[in-house]
């Protein structure tokens, strides 16, 4: 086994013991980074090559060698005995839509295409006062709206290290597939609908989105405010929950991040889930869209690939000690989507106004000589296609005239989808559930070019990920299979606020008890 | 003129003066510092940035709606008001929407008599008052168009009146009544040259007596008392002309040019702009308890209109005096701790204070309570003038002396020999003296010419240099002379 296929609590064992060094892993991971991810991401970047196709392309920015002195650094503190800190040389990836001082932060969009930050968000500044040595952005949907990658204005778009044929997921697509190709052992994703958890199923990792507010938002370019939270992607449940450790907690510098205490996640990782209650609702064994062709809301059950690792998963749990309750309600998780869809992009038009060619940012190089000409060139040629929808969409229901029959009404649906997640997990109601147990996506990672063009089937791959974003709730993704074609499946968990070490040491017990079932053995295409 | 009257509502944005900005930690101040000095990726709008909000913003807040009797929201909301402009850097404005910190409101705006009308109270309402952060400032340079972004973010107050003003003067002693309260809760520095204060007025008008409103327009840029009164008093005269030729006043937003003296059309107003008004997601709303209430406002001073009718009431003030001594918060609290050292007559002090010492403070630009000549010594020298140990032209130049080296009047007194001299001796002894040298002036006040006796009091009062008592130096020439 390479340095970079170590999970990163192991390689933090290893690094104490001095039996490596830091610098060795982040070479390690570049060496990588360099044989499976071919060309970054970039404008402009001309068609595809049969050798893209093979690739993993999940980074825009690689900073090698501010990596490399992070890592000797660490390697001087070790040597001095210094506390290195908790991540100390453990390489991770930045999702591009944070702020890191010094780099390009491009959010995928042309229109922040030459942005370099002056200053960085405040998960990536605890990040690397851990010691944790940063390697590069990877690449995600624009502005993060959407769940494919292939929104990007950096393109090669990110790759399916299980196979390149097939998308990543998304938005935080690039963090998973360089988890889940061994380029880096960690990832700061962001997730606003699914946008962790759906890419983490769909490469094979753990993906964790914390209690809105548990992790701070500073520094994070903004989507859906509301519903923006950055977390951790990992290999592992361990390495989740270390990273998590570092990440969460207050922050002066955003006013949402919760004065709530930080437990130590790894302390209780090792639990078990004796005597847990742990719930599976009908409601999250189906989806509910609208026909592509008809427009006609239609409803499935979900494939028995995607539901058979999640009923294993209960069966797991229960030989265990949990107790599992069948038939919670959660009648509301099918209006998930369109109160996402309204909330979401009111709040994305409003968080886009800032980029207007005036300040930082692309500007077009055409004379307009006249002020709204130039917002209006500017937007149109800096923005691609999700942004406009996004802006269009968002523009029309915060009108006057309709912000009551869909704005208002929107928030009302998050109302309700909270109050199924409060009666679920209510101490003194009917199931008084520790976790509820979902299947992570209705399907497994789809072909490159399959879903894409349909804005409104893409955003039904957040269907049973995007209730946790309207409710504040934490969810974990996990591994829990593989597909006939051997791609991942992952299984959600979902907890009340502040339940991550809850959750974590539920997705701990089922990681163990798998560990050595044949699935776990199978490696990533791009690795075989 | 008389068949119409004016509806005047003024919308007033208000500095608020923290020290910091409303949402970031970059000083808010910057009249004196260069553009884009006092910035940072929070006040700038960069990519990925949040606001925090100052409670200093909220605590002044809460003071000046307080003061205007408005009722303060025990919960309340911040809302993002969407809308492009070079210098509004996020492309949209923190402010306050359904939910502001407070609602309701007014003020009992005394209005001097004028033109043979009495004195009268309007009252005023307050239809808004919310917190919102300023933008920055854009101008144009030949063919550039330059932004400082340094203003972004100042903590503002919008406090929008009722349709309530009725005439030009009226807004004019609105603004001034305003700017002396925002003082006076030292809330904010209410300068409107520097744009601390800044006012749009509404103006309409319409047959005397009627209820109805006529269409208004809105008239802006207008950085001073004076300007709003002459811009106002401008466009009344141009409502009537237009309605007195038979056409309608249509819903322009006029522009004050301040040098030419004349209101130009900015715009058409077409319909309401939409803001597409949304809780800001990046705050929490403003939770104002009861304890934190009650902090603030236990500083809360007694408001200027209701000291100035106290002035009058328990003192007994003419209004003019009333008036003048609560124009500064200090000066009203240098009144009435003079008055209190003086022990009677506060009219005398009221003299005292309107005579010299306004005077003291206007040449030296120090407020009342930065004066070396504290309210006891000022009620010392008053005393020793009513007892005759000084008289009265020593009295007022020891208001200076004090001032100036800061002791104490008897000190003074008693270091310069400045003691009234009412030794009969003394003064009997100059007395002969004036006379002997004075051969003639003598032999014409004993051919009748009895008015020079001023001229030989004041011959031993300049002997003396002040200190004689001039009834009793009378009293002895007279004797003299007889």
């Amino acid at each position: 086994m390479e340095l970079c296929d170590i999970p990163a609590y192991e390689l933090s064992l290893l690094l104490r013991q001095k039996q490596i060094s830091a610098e060795e892993i982040t070479r390690a991971c570049l060496e990588r980074i360099d044989a499976v991810d071919g060309r970054s991401g970039a404008l402009d970047s001309g068609s595809l090559t049969p050798e893209d196709e093979q690739k993993v392309h999940a980074f825009i920015t690689i900073t090698r060698e501010s990596a490399l002195n992070q890592a000797r650094a660490v390697d001087q503190k070790l040597a001095a005995g210094d506390d290195p800190g908790l991540l100390a040389g453990i390489p991770f990836t930045t999702k591009d839509i944070f702020c890191v001082r010094g780099t390009p932060s491009t959010a995928a969009s042309r229109i922040l295409a030459n942005y370099t930050a002056p200053y960085t968000a405040t998960p990536v500044t605890r990040m690397e006062a851990a010691g944790a040595v940063m390697l590069g952005k990877v690449n995600l949907d624009e502005f993060t709206y959407g769940s494919s990658n292939e929104s990007s204005a950096f393109q090669p778009a990110p790759r399916n290290p299980w196979n390149p044929a097939h998308v990543p997921g998304g938005s935080s697509g690039g963090s998973a597939s360089s988890v889940a190709a061994g380029e880096a052992a960690l990832s700061l994703g962001t997730d606003t609908a699914g946008s962790i958890r759906q890419p983490a199923a769909f490469c094979g990792v753990v993906g964790v989105k914390p209690t809105y507010g548990r992790v701070s938002r500073y520094g994070l370019i903004a989507f859906g405010s509301s519903l923006d939270c950055p977390g951790p992607v990992a290999r592992n449940v361990v390495d989740a929950a270390l990273m998590l450790q570092v990440i969460a907690g207050a922050d002066p510098r955003d006013s949402t991040a919760a004065n709530v205490p930080v437990p130590d996640y790894l302390a209780q990782l090792d639990g078990g889930v004796k005597g847990l209650r742990i719930g599976l609702s009908p409601d999250y064994f189906r989806i509910a869209f609208p026909d592509p062709q008809t427009g006609e809301y239609r409803e499935q059950p979900l494939p028995v690939d995607i539901e058979t690792p999640v009923l294993r998963a209960a069966e797991v749990l229960a030989s265990l000690g949990a107790e599992i309750v069948e038939d919670v309600p959660m009648p509301n998780t099918r209006y998930g989507i369109p109160a996402y869809f309204v909330i979401s992009r009111v709040e994305a038009a409003s968080n886009l106004h800032r980029y207007d060619g005036v300040k930082y940012g692309y500007r077009t190089p055409q004379r307009t000589g006249d002020l709204t000409k130039l917002y209006r060139q500017t937007r149109n040629e800096g923005f691609g296609l999700q942004p406009k929808l996004r802006i269009l969409m968002g523009m029309y229901v915060s009108a006057a005239q309709y912000s009551a029959q869909y704005y208002q009404r929107a928030l009302r649906v998050r109302t309700l989808i909270r109050r199924d997640f409060e009666q679920a997990f209510d101490r003194s109601g009917k199931y008084r559930l520790d976790a509820l147990l979902t299947p992570t996506t209705p399907t497994t990672a789809f072909k490159m070019g399959a879903v894409y063009g349909d804005s409104v089937l893409m955003q039904y791959a957040d269907q049973l990920t995007v209730p946790a974003n309207h409710a504040g709730i934490p969810g974990l993704s996990l591994p829990g299979g593989l597909d006939a074609e051997r791609l991942p499946v992952g299984i959600q968990l979902l907890g009340p606020d502040f339940s991550e070490d809850m959750l974590l040491r539920i997705g701990r017990a089922y990681e163990l008890a798998t560990q050595t079932e044949d699935w776990r053995k199978v490696k990533p295409l791009v690795l075989r | 003129m008389n068949d119409y009257e004016a509806v005047i509502g003024l919308e007033t944005h208000i500095q608020l003066n923290t020290t910091t900005k409303i949402f970031c930690a970059c000083k808010a101040d910057s009249w004196f510092d260069p553009p884009n000095t006092n910035i940072c990726p929070v006040c700038t709008g960069m990519p990925g940035v949040l606001p925090v909000l100052n409670k200093a913003a909220v605590e002044k807040g809460v003071v000046l709606a307080s003061a205007m009797h408005a009722e303060i929201r025990p919960l309340s909301y911040f809302d993002r008001k969407n809308y492009f402009y070079p210098d509004l850097p996020k492309g949209y404005q923190i402010s306050q929407y359904d939910q502001s910190l407070a609602f309701g409101g007014y003020l009992d705006l005394p209005v001097p008599p004028a033109n043979g009308q009495p004195a009268y109270i309007r009252k005023v309402s307050i239809h808004k008052l919310h917190l919102e952060e300023d933008a920055g400032k854009t101008k144009n340079a030949g063919n550039e168009r330059l932004i400082d972004f340094n203003r972004c973010g100042v903590p503002l107050v919008e406090m929008v009146t009722g349709p309530d003003l009725r005439s030009a003067d009226e807004a004019a002693q609105y603004l001034m009544r305003l700017r002396q309260l925002l003082r006076w809760l030292g809330v904010s520095e209410a300068d409107m040259e520097k744009g601390h204060l800044r006012c749009d007025a509404n103006v309409s008008i319409r047959p005397r007596g009627a209820a109805y409103l006529n269409p208004k327009t809105e008239i802006k840029n207008v950085n001073s008392i004076e300007a709003v009164r002459s811009a106002i008093e401008k466009e009344i005269e141009r409502q009537i002309r237009e309605v007195e030729a038979g056409h309608r006043i249509e819903a322009w937003t006029l522009e004050w040019d301040e040098d030419a003296g004349v209101l130009r059309k900015m715009r058409s107003k077409e319909t309401e702009a939409d803001y597409r008004y949304f809780r800001e997601p990046d705050l929490l709303p403003i939770r104002l308890d009861d304890a934190w209430k009650a902090d603030i406002l236990k500083a809360l001073p007694e408001l200027p209109l209701v000291r100035r009718q106290r002035f009058m009431d328990a003192y007994g003030l003419p209004e003019y005096d009333a008036d003048i001594l609560t124009s500064e918060r200090n000066l009203s609290n240098y009144f009435e701790s003079a008055v209190k050292a003086y022990g009677s007559d506060p009219k005398r002090v009221s003299n005292y204070l309107m005579n010299d010492v306004l005077r003291m403070l206007n040449e030296s630009s120090k407020t009342a309570d930065q004066l070396r000549l504290t309210p006891l010594f000022l009620a010392e020298i008053i005393k020793l003038a009513d007892t005759g140990a000084v008289n009265t032209s020593t009295a007022k130049s020891l208001l200076q002396k004090v001032e100036e080296s800061g002791k104490a009047p008897a000190e003074i007194v008693a270091a310069e020999g400045l003691a009234k001299v009412s030794d009969d001796s003394a003064i009997r002894a100059v007395c002969l003296e004036v006379l002997a040298e004075s051969p003639k002036e003598v032999e014409s006040y004993k051919a009748g010419k009895v008015t020079l006796m001023g001229w030989f009091v004041g011959q031993v009062m300049k002997k003396m240099r002040g200190k004689a008592d001039p009834t009793l130096a009378r009293t002895i020439l007279e004797e003299l002379l007889a």
